[in-house]
């Protein structure tokens, strides 16, 4: 006899654990768990079955996998959580007691949690960090601009997470400046979103990385928002995007963290606050040799060592630690400020020559890669783009130099003319403001500059060309812009031929329609008996030339015009299509008789899928791919383009 | 109305005659029964020898008075536990020298004597009662004197010592005596309450009354002539009185005060009189205090009011109370000092010696600390904050099941272009719609708009909130894995020969064969030769058409109501046609319109049963059982001119006629014939039978095999196939329809298709099962017939919904090969009338045409 299955002792009921059950279980309070699950990326799960899963209770649970809850158990995490709730009584107690000096001491070895090992765990490989890279950049670029108290009253948001957000977000757009890795630009009213195409690993896989910008306004917080929940995110993102910089960094052969210029941070000025630092070339050659991992041990190693030589008073290093050293010094940095090491001031030393300047790193990348000269990822390379103060230097200066332009911003619109070795550099003038042409030529005075918007810049970036910016394009100032599309849905660019620079025969189509349609009334009196069965017939198989000629030669004979035959070719062809139209259900109901030889249960399914799919198509209007999108939006258009036609006249 | 329970003023009467005979050490246990008040009051009458009537319980009180004070407090405490005790019972907690005496009394009860007192007691008990309880007794008012007498002779005897009682007794009291009837319940009661224990007055004491001994004024009774009574003054009870013996002569008893609310007494006293409502006092004074039973306000005493005062100032109500009196030290202090401690065990030495363990912990830390291990503040090496975690050689996690990463958010499209194209934007309607959809429901989060210029962006509101839920999304949605069916909806459509392979079908109505007011054509059929058509319609006629070019050529008025069949002989050498009409099936000839040799064998075949014998239809012995009821009438000569050749008469209304394939027999089905609805004809014989002596259910439909003796019939939910020569019941086919409306044999003989009213059409394959091979559902109203053709692979079925469809059904020789059914073309032509659409239809016997009859009036004839 078969062993007699026990309800409750598997499948659903085993694999899956209620939250309660789940905090019991763990010992601890539910923001702790909820901290947790945030961290280590546990979410809850949707049983196939509620009520097998919940032990025959239908009553509302959510449901997490019980191995991920057995998983948590020895979570180091879950002791820190203990060890600091330990330390939270003992130093309340100590502050009770007015034993200050305890109380300091406690503080001084107050336990930290560190995420490192999250982030290795969660992301095994550098590929599936890059892949889920999107929300995190998007929150740091949240909370970059948010201010100490969003919501008035509630969880505040220190400062320094706010900085270290900015300077992550700064890092990653340097990189990105120095790489040309930038695709696409998108202006939403949400914000911008930017694409970076990120290499992966070194078999040349890439990722695409797209996060969102809000545009600079102060934020509306909605009370209901918890900013608790959102800086343990921040917490976990904000250590996952520093490890994938110094990834990048490294891979770069740069030294991570960037050093901070001080003076150019209190001038205010953006990402180019950072100075990148290439390592040294032993490093270099150490790390590749094979990607040296350091580890605790070397670090303890290199300290001893140190240790050591400073006891012998000598000053022979060891090279290889030395190296060890140099690499590691700038990682190990708490603050961001520019510490010179003690081999800083040795001459010799090829990291002690001048430090690479950002202007000089680009004139460097203006020639490393003809590949990306050759997409067209370093469009602007030849021009320089001066910002005016209404545009957003946050967003241009990136785009700008990240497709190889440079950007001057210092000396205001007036005084450009007073400095005449920088507005002679000029070529492309940003501009977001009502000007008349008469300003902006006496502004220019000799100088060939050209005046854009800023949409220009993020077309020629999406497009990857350099679009005509002149009088009637659209681009100038107090111009009419063309419309901004999304870069991500450009494969149906071909739908919709009006957006596009070649007018196609669809407009034409278009326009002949409406041509067609205002004199319809005529045109429909006149086509029944007028059309000779000549050009009845070449109106059937408007394929067939020899019968278009035969009733071309008709209609000649009887002094119609050819664009007035023309007109009545296309009526006749149309009505011949709308006629076959009609008639070709009636033949075509073959497909119906074959569905009545279904069965039932393939009936009822081939009736949802075909519901289903009609419903996607309806909602497919405004959220799938253009490509998709096509009727609604065609039609329209064309009212729109019937009522601007005879607006015009 | 006596009182239910003795009022408080009665006990204190009790305690009072302790007091009163407490010189006396025989105070008897006094039990006091319902009417306690009886006795106590009579005890007190001799006590005071006041004999007012109803005014006995002042005499206690006056004896309470008298007596002094101390004694009454101390029967009020007596009183009050009594109170808490049952009401019949009453223990005087006498000394124990009134125990004993107790006894003595037992003892002394056995003389007749005591009887006698006894029962003089219980005289005067009566005395005492108020004068509404004397009404209720039975003995009441005629004893009254002898009771008076009584009671004045006791007076007087208790002068003399009681150890003689008789000597004292005066003729008087001997006659109350003697006539005094004693009450057997009132004994009975009071035993009871006694314990069984006769009742024993003070008389034990050998004192009946204290008359003479009182201090009131001797006065001649009012009630015995010639005896002596007191009398006192009435003394106005003071302050220290018992408040028992305060007028609280209210006896409404425990009654809420409010019933009286509306009345202007507020009870009764003793004697039942009402106690009238007293005057309210002025609301203001606060000096006095309500007294709710008697209703009337009570003045308050300096000492009440301070004791008022003080529980309103949360003190102690004793004003003589002492909060702050001084500690006596019984046990602590100078002088009560503890001499023996509690061990006088020395200290032990560990308490002196520094602990070894401790000194061995502290030297290893001093060790430490000079060796330099340990260092106070030594800073802590950290871990760098970041490191290369990634290497070229990290591998995924292999994949699992229960691994579902969060999908990412879709890549923006244009509509959410700060500059979208026009199109994009949302015109009126649109932005209703999605101004009035749930947050949840709409598809876009957000409103398109478009914009000029870059500057005229405003800031995202919903930004940071958007950011949130993608968060809560991320740690609280719960996920599950969809698998999507990832097919194409054309892969589930059968494949199948299309139609065009198929050919020849009917696609397109022909001929049109009009019927005049267009009258319901019900019936159709086609001759074996296809060049007629029959139709039946309504109004009772039957008509013939010519196939080819629809002109009507011959008609029959059968003046039977609607023409329920028609249906051709299928024997090619003759012409008959028959019709069907209520009660009567008629054989048609249309001879004028075949060839003389045609007609010639259908007269013939028409005719010979009449030449052979004129009683037609009794006259054969094949066994089968011949239905009388059908009768062969050979029409009027002028009838069978115009080609009526037989009537036969039957029962009910025959629905369907088939023909058996020679053409000699034919059946009939009369659904309103009950047993006699299957009729099969013989036509060369005149002769009816029916095959069933009793079928089960009701037949639809009758067929017979294209080459077996077999017989189908169909009932409303299966079809039964019966063996006709061996006369037995071959296969019952489930149907699993609702209700048969036709079917149809395939000229192959193995093949079966039923039609049915619930839209349904089956294929049975004989050979396969008793079930359906396909059960096909595509008209939307009932089938009303269905037919395959003689010959070609063509099946039919026509239906109200005013549709035909035109199948392909080929039938293999192969056992092993299923039937091939493709749907071929859809005749849509017939109107819809009444909810009828297609009432029948029929195929050519040679080409592959179909006729069909419509509620319209109209016949149709369908070629390829």
């Amino acid at each position: 006899m078969a062993k007699i299955k026990k309800r409750g002792e598997s499948g659903a009921a085993k694999n899956y654990i209620t939250r309660t059950q789940a905090l019991k279980k763990l010992q601890i309070s539910l923001s702790d768990f909820r901290r947790l699950c945030i961290l280590k990326g546990i979410y809850p799960r949707e049983p196939t079955n509620k009520k097998k899963a919940n032990k025959g209770s239908s009553a509302p649970a959510s449901f997490y996998y019980s191995k991920d809850i057995l998983y948590l158990l020895h979570e180091p995490l879950l002791a820190k959580f203990r060890e600091h709730k330990t330390f939270a009584k003992k130093l309340a107690r100590a502050l009770g007691r007015g034993e200050w000096a305890l109380a300091k001491g406690l503080e001084e070895r107050k336990p930290l949690a560190r995420l490192d090992h999250l982030v290795k765990e969660r992301y095994p490989t550098f590929k599936q960090a890059l892949a889920d890279l999107n929300d995190p950049l998007s929150l740091l670029s949240l909370f970059e601009r948010l201010p100490r108290d969003p919501v008035p009253g509630k969880t505040q948001v220190p400062t320094e997470v706010t900085a270290e957000c900015g300077k992550l977000l700064a890092e990653w757009k340097i990189w990105a400046i120095r790489t040309h890795a930038l695709r696409k630009v998108f202006l939403s009213i949400k914000g911008v979103y930017y694409e970076c195409e990120v290499p992966a690993g070194r078999s040349g896989e890439t990722v695409n990385v797209r996060w969102l910008e809000p545009w600079e306004f102060k934020q509306t917080v909605p009370a209901d928002v918890d900013f608790r929940i959102l800086l343990t995110f921040l917490d976990l993102y904000r250590t996952l995007t520093s490890f994938v910089l110094f990834k990048l960094y490294t891979d770069e052969n740069l030294v991570y963290p960037p050093q901070l210029d001080v003076k150019l941070d209190a001038e205010g000025e953006g990402i180019g606050r950072f100075k990148l630092v290439e390592r040294a070339p032993d490093a270099q050659a150490a790390t590749a040799d094979g990607e040296k991992k350091i580890t605790k041990k070397d670090v303890k190693k290199s300290i001893r060592t140190i240790a050591h030589s400073a006891a012998a008073g000598g000053m022979q290093v060891d090279e290889e630690e030395e190296d060890v050293l140099v690499k590691d010094e700038p990682a190990a940095e708490e603050e961001f400020t520019y510490h010179p090491s003690k081999h800083d001031t040795d001459a010799s030393d090829p990291s002690n020559a001048p430090l690479p300047t950002y202007t000089s790193l680009l004139a460097n990348t203006a020639s490393d890669g003809p590949a990306t000269a050759e997409k067209g990822y370093n469009i602007f390379a030849p021009y320089t783009f001066y910002l005016s103060r209404e545009t957003s230097s946050r967003t241009w200066e990136f785009v700008i130099r990240a497709f190889g332009g440079k950007v001057i911003t210092t000396p205001s619109l007036n005084e450009l003319s007073t400095v005449p070795e920088i507005a002679s550099q000029i070529t492309h003038i940003l501009l977001d403001r009502p000007m008349d042409p008469a300003t902006m030529r006496t502004l220019q005075g000799t100088h060939k500059w050209t005046w854009v918007q800023p949409q220009w810049v993020a077309d020629c970036a999406n497009k990857r060309t350099v679009l005509p910016a002149g009088e009637g394009s659209g681009y100038e100032p107090g111009g009419t812009l063309p419309p901004h599309v999304s870069p991500w849905d450009e494969e149906g660019r071909d739908d919709r031929p009006w957006l596009g620079t070649e007018a196609s025969a669809a407009a034409a189509a278009i326009e002949g329609e409406a041509s067609e349609d205002e004199d319809a009334e005529m045109d429909t009196a006149e086509a029944g008996d007028e059309l000779t069965p000549a050009l009845r017939a070449a109106a059937e198989n408007p394929e067939d030339s020899t019968l278009v000629h035969q009733a071309e030669l008709e209609a000649e004979a009887a002094g119609v015009d050819h664009a007035a035959f023309k007109k009545q070719l296309a009526g006749a062809a149309k009505k011949g299509a709308a006629a076959s139209g009609s008639k070709a259900p009636a033949a075509g109901g073959d497909e119906d008789l074959r569905k009545i030889m279904m069965t039932g249960k393939k009936q009822r399914l081939y009736e949802k899928m075909q519901y289903s799919n009609n419903e996607r198509r309806q909602e497919s209007i405004l959220t799938l791919p253009v490509t998709s999108q096509t009727d609604k939006l065609a039609s329209k258009r064309q009212a729109i383009e019937k009522r601007k036609k005879k607006g015009g006249k | 109305m006596p009182p239910k329970r003795a009022p408080t003023a009665t006990r204190p009467a009790g305690s009072k005659r302790n007091t009163a005979t407490k010189a006396n050490p025989t105070a008897t246990a006094i039990a006091v029964s319902r009417k306690p008040a009886v006795k106590r009051s009579r005890e007190d009458d001799r006590d005071a020898a006041v004999h007012v009537d109803d005014e006995n319980l002042l005499a206690g009180k006056i004896n309470g008075g008298v007596k002094g004070k101390g004694k009454a407090s101390a029967g009020v405490v007596e009183d009050n536990e009594e109170d808490e005790e049952a009401e019949e019972f009453e223990i005087d907690t006498g000394s124990s020298n009134g125990d004993l005496d107790d006894f003595l009394d037992r003892e002394a009860l056995e003389s007749p004597a005591d009887d006698e007192d006894e029962e003089d007691e219980e005289d005067d008990e009566e005395e005492g009662y108020n004068t509404s309880d004397i009404e209720a007794m039975e003995n009441a008012s005629g004893d009254e004197d002898d009771e008076f007498d009584d009671a004045s002779s006791i007076a007087s005897s208790s002068i003399a010592p009681s150890t003689v009682p008789d000597s004292n007794l005066t003729l008087d009291q001997l006659i109350a005596k003697h006539t005094y009837k004693p009450d057997e319940n009132m004994d009975v009661y009071v035993s009871q309450a006694t314990g069984g224990r006769p009742l024993v007055g003070d008389a034990r004491t050998g004192k009946f009354s204290n008359s003479k001994e009182g201090t009131g004024r001797l006065v001649p009774s009012k009630f015995v002539k010639g005896a002596l009574m007191r009398e006192y003054d009435d003394i106005e009870a003071g302050y220290g009185s018992e408040s028992s013996t305060e007028e609280n002569t209210n006896t409404i008893g425990n009654v809420p005060i409010e019933w009286y609310d509306d009345l202007p007494h507020i009870g009764y006293d003793v004697s039942g009189r009402k106690i009238m409502r007293p005057a309210k006092g002025d609301e203001l004074d606060k000096t006095t205090a309500e007294d709710k039973l008697l209703q009337k306000q009570v003045q308050l005493s300096d000492k009440e009011l301070d004791i008022i005062r003080r529980l309103q100032n949360a003190e102690n109500p004793d004003a003589d109370f002492d909060p702050y009196q001084e500690t006596i030290e019984w046990f602590t202090g100078k002088g009560n000092e503890m001499t023996m401690p509690l061990s006088a065990a020395p200290e032990p030495k560990r308490r002196f010696v520094p602990s070894k363990w401790e000194h061995k912990k502290v030297m290893k830390i001093v060790k430490a600390i000079r060796e330099g291990r340990i260092v106070p503040n030594k800073p802590v090496v950290e871990k760098p904050r970041v490191y290369g975690i990634w290497s070229n050689d990290d591998m995924e996690n292999p994949p699992h099941a229960m691994y579902m990463p969060a999908p990412q958010i879709p890549p923006p499209r244009t509509v959410e272009s700060y500059n979208p194209p026009e199109e994009y934007l949302f015109d009126e309607g649109e932005k209703r719609e999605w101004e009035q959809q749930e947050k949840e429901d709409r598809k876009l989060d957000f409103m398109p708009q478009k914009h000029d210029a870059l500057r005229h962006v405003p800031g995202y509101e919903n930004f940071v909130q958007e950011r949130f839920e993608r968060c809560l999304d991320l740690y609280l949605a719960p996920r599950t894995r969809k698998v999507k069916l990832n097919i194409d909806p054309e892969s589930l459509v059968p494949k199948l020969p299309s139609p065009k392979e198929l050919r020849p079908f009917p696609t397109n109505c022909a001929v049109q064969y009009r019927h005049p007011a267009n009258s319901r054509v019900r019936c159709v059929s086609v001759d074996a030769r296809g060049e007629w058509v029959a139709s039946g319609s309504e109004d009772g006629i039957v008509r013939v058409w010519d196939l080819g070019n629809g002109r009507e050529v011959w008609r029959w008025n059968l003046k039977g109501g609607p023409v329920q069949a028609v249906e051709w002989s299928p024997n090619k050498e003759e012409c008959i046609l028959s019709a069907a009409v209520a009660g009567r099936i008629y054989l048609l000839a249309p001879l004028a319109l075949i060839s003389p040799h045609v007609a010639q064998t259908t007269l013939t075949h028409l005719n010979t049963a009449f030449s052979s014998s004129s009683a037609s239809t009794n006259n054969i012995a094949s066994g089968k059982p011949v239905v009388p009821d059908a009768k062969w009438v050979r029409p009027s000569e002028d009838e069978r001119d115009r080609g009526m050749m037989v009537i036969i008469e039957v029962q009910g209304t025959p629905k369907q006629i088939t023909w058996h394939r020679k053409g000699d027999y034919f059946a009939t089905v009369a659904v309103d014939a009950t047993n006699k609805s299957v009729l099969i004809h013989q036509l060369s014989k005149h002769q009816t039978q029916s095959p069933f002596k009793r079928t089960k259910g009701a037949v639809q439909r009758v067929a017979f095999h294209p080459h077996k003796p077999h017989f189908f019939v169909a009932t409303q939910r299966y079809v039964r196939i019966y063996d006709l020569v061996g006369q037995q019941l071959l296969k019952t086919l489930m149907t699993g329809l609702k209700w048969i409306s036709s079917m149809d044999i395939h000229p192959l003989g193995d093949n079966l298709i039923v039609g049915s009213y619930d839209k349904k059409l089956c294929w049975f394959d004989l050979d396969l099962s008793t079930k359906p091979y396909k059960t096909l559902r595509y008209h939307t109203k009932a089938l009303r017939s269905v037919a395959y053709h003689r010959a070609y692979p063509l099946f039919a079925s026509a239906s109200d919904d005013g549709s035909i469809h035109i199948f392909h059904g080929t039938v293999y020789t192969d056992l092993m090969q299923n039937p091939l059914i493709v749907p071929l073309k859809v005749l849509r032509g017939h109107s819809i009338k009444d909810g009828l659409g297609v009432l029948d239809l029929r195929w050519h016997p040679t080409k592959p045409w179909l006729i069909s009859s419509g509620a319209d009036g109209e016949v149709r004839l369908w070629s390829s």
